[in-house]
């Protein structure tokens, strides 16, 4: 694995041209009398699709990208993807991309699957002779039998999006661009979409995806980017992003002109976190724990308006965004009456099983609905140490059992 | 990454290196004009020799035309013709072979100019079918003792190597810019009917009665490049170097302007088309 990430966008920036009538006659003229078409647009012309993105995909690592219709969700991938160029900033992409954008999309309708899928795979990138190859896993994949030597047209709308994603998949890119795929074709093929997805980032494959599917997002993204009008709102673990982007549509719902607060904390401020801490078995607020002690951590908080419909959640990350565990007291079966005084609430851990290292906590109250009240990502941050350095998240108690083996322990 | 090939190393780097995907999509091409047809490929073949047939029809019983250039005129308009309709054929595909083909540029990321170079095979490829129609007319006029046999034809590849050049460079700079101005099919239309009395196909160079006119003609670029052709294929005579420079002049300038065009419009096509 190279140390540069294969997706890397630095401020990029995106403007549409105007294609109305009279933009048109006037580039017609503006071209044919002043030679317009040759220079650079004027600034300020046109649609901002998207402005000043950051972002940086590493290998193997799957980035959702979530916000409203119009947000410039599918401009962002056709950049990555190459379809577009930016206005300015940069764009680096590196290995080979494959860009799942409408699947199926320039198969033509009168010549058969069989020649579509070597077109396509050619498109994508491959010689003729590695699609050849991975014919038959193309075929197979979709799953279509002998209809691949049929005329494209003759397919039925599921096989044809069968074939589009079979190819693309196979082409084991180092870069995947997925827009909103998974939402056609039936269960079964879902799964096997998502099957095939989970492979590549197993195999190092980074990956890009918008979808509204948030709970999508939130199982297969390890971080997530929130664009609202083209502007980065918010970027993070995605479980984070997405109840940033939940709270932001459920306050809109409710009227309340939605307060684009960027950064790491949002809400309405109804009733908000004043602590965040984490305590020892002795209730010591701490920084540093052993692992597999007791813990708790602990909320306290202040009531500005009076609510009866309120979640509190936590949750713990790693440094590098992957999801160690998060809870509420919806999902925990709790039933919310009334909040009406300060006061505070803990979530207990008889034994906090993890792994030596540094993580991170995200805080909220919020609605059922995911109207947050305050929602604080990386409030807390504590360190667990081990006496021995294993690797991963999680550091249940245990013991080998040597039955056989000659084996001696040293003390420590 | 293939989409940014055109940037470093230019056009015809990048459409060599996709040749393969440039054969597979002119196979295509060909397959699916002819798929579900009863009489497939035959069709190239017999396109032509209707269009001659009735052309000897016409030419011999119901206007008695003579060439002065020593071989039946039916003939003589045929070979003028084969040119031309290559020429103005990729031409009027070229226009619209981008926005035919935009969802594989809006959402797959191919090199656009691909299709205009699959354009052009194609159309060289019909082309290249419809001569053995005017070999076989050759052969039975000569059988006759109507014409001589002109072995210059074995030259073929020198007549057709400008006009393919410079036919590839206007097709690119068309294809670019009529995504941009979607008028430019009409205009190119109604200019290419308009032009095809200025290039000497319908009548020989030299039947020209005003001097004027005729200097406007020769100054017609496609004149050289049809000139040179049928001269070869037909009339059995070599061209003068003045044919030969201006037909590499033309040619070279075609793609030079037609390149240049479409490298400046290239990364506009995916986000206009």
């Amino acid at each position: 694995m190279s140390s540069a990430p294969p997706v890397r966008l630095r401020q990029v920036r995106k403007r549409y041209p105007m294609l109305t009538r009279r933009g048109r006659l006037s580039s017609l003229k503006g071209a044919l009398l002043h030679g317009e078409l040759w220079r650079a647009r004027k600034e300020g012309e046109g649609f901002l699709a998207l402005d000043g993105v950051d972002l940086d995909v590493g290998a193997g690592e799957t980035v959702g990208v979530i916000g409203p219709n119009g947000s410039g969700k599918s401009t962002l991938l056709k950049l990555v993807a190459g379809i577009l160029k930016p206005t300015t900033g940069t764009v680096d992409v590196g290995g080979r991309v494959t860009a799942l954008i409408e699947l199926g999309a320039g198969f033509h309708p009168e010549i058969s699957g069989r020649e579509n899928a070597v077109i396509n795979g050619m498109m994508l990138g491959l010689s003729r002779s590695e699609v050849l190859r991975r014919l038959p896993a193309i075929i197979d994949f979709a799953g279509i039998g002998e209809f691949i030597d049929e005329p494209v047209k003759t397919y039925s709308s599921g096989m044809y999006v069968r074939l589009g994603f079979a190819v693309a998949v196979v082409a084991e890119p180092d870069v995947l661009v997925v827009d909103e795929i998974l939402a056609v074709g039936d269960e079964r093929f879902a799964h096997r979409c998502l099957d095939r997805i989970a492979q590549l980032q197993r195999r190092g494959t980074a990956i890009l995806l918008v979808s509204h599917d948030l709970g999508m997002v939130e199982q297969l993204a390890h971080r997530a980017l929130y664009l609202s009008s083209g502007k980065p709102v918010l970027v993070g673990s995605a479980p984070a992003v997405v109840a940033r982007y939940r709270s932001d549509v459920a306050s809109e719902e409710a009227g309340a002109p939605a307060e684009r607060q960027l950064g790491r904390r949002w809400g309405n401020g109804a009733v908000t976190l004043e602590t965040v801490e984490l305590l020892d078995a002795s209730d010591h607020p701490v920084r540093l724990l052993s692992s597999g002690e007791a813990a708790a951590i602990r909320l306290v908080f202040r009531v500005r308006e009076p609510q009866h419909d309120f979640v509190f959640g936590i949750a713990i990350n790693r440094e590098d965004g992957a999801q160690v565990f998060g809870s509420n007291t919806q999902l925990d079966g709790w039933h919310p009456e009334e909040l009406s005084v300060d006061g505070e609430i803990r979530i207990n851990f008889a034994r906090l099983e993890l792994a030596p290292g540094r993580y991170l906590v995200d805080a909220a109250v919020h609605t059922a609905a995911g109207l947050a009240f305050d929602y604080a990502c990386e409030v807390l941050s504590f360190t667990i140490a081990a006496p021995v350095g294993w690797p991963g998240i999680y550091a249940p108690a245990h013991d080998w059992v040597p039955a056989g083996p000659v084996m001696t322990r040293s003390r420590r | 990454m293939s989409a940014n090939v055109a940037d470093r190393d230019g056009l015809f780097a990048s459409l060599y290196r996709q040749r393969g995907l440039i054969g597979l999509l002119v196979a295509r091409e060909l397959k699916a004009r002819y798929r579900g047809t009863f009489l497939g490929y035959l069709w190239s073949l017999l396109n032509p020799l209707l269009l001659l047939a009735v052309y000897a029809a016409v030419f011999t019983w119901v206007i008695p035309a003579r060439g002065a250039t020593g071989v039946p005129y039916p003939l003589f308009l045929f070979a003028g013709l084969l040119p031309w309709l290559f020429l103005s054929g990729t031409l009027l595909d070229a226009a619209v072979v981008l926005p035919d083909n935009g969802p594989l540029l809006k959402k797959v990321m191919c090199p656009p100019e691909v299709f205009p170079a699959v354009t052009v095979l194609a159309h060289l490829v019909h082309h290249l079918l419809a001569l053995p129609v005017l070999l076989a007319g050759m052969v039975v006029t000569a059988a006759l003792g109507l014409m001589r046999f002109p072995w210059t034809i074995v030259l073929l590849p020198f007549a057709l190597l400008p006009l393919l050049v410079a036919v590839t460079g206007v097709a690119l700079g068309v294809a670019a810019l009529a995504v941009h101005f979607r008028d430019l099919k009409d205009i190119l239309h109604n200019l290419l009917t308009l032009i095809f009395f200025l290039v000497p196909i319908i009548y020989p160079l030299d039947a020209i009665p005003l001097s004027l006119l005729k200097r406007v003609v020769k100054a017609n670029p496609a004149t050289p490049l049809v000139e040179l052709y049928r001269d070869l294929v037909l009339l059995g005579r070599l061209p003068g170097p003045r044919v030969w420079l201006a037909a590499a002049v033309v040619a070279v300038v075609c793609w030079l302007i037609g390149s240049t065009i479409f490298g400046r419009l290239r990364e506009t096509l995916a986000e206009t088309v």
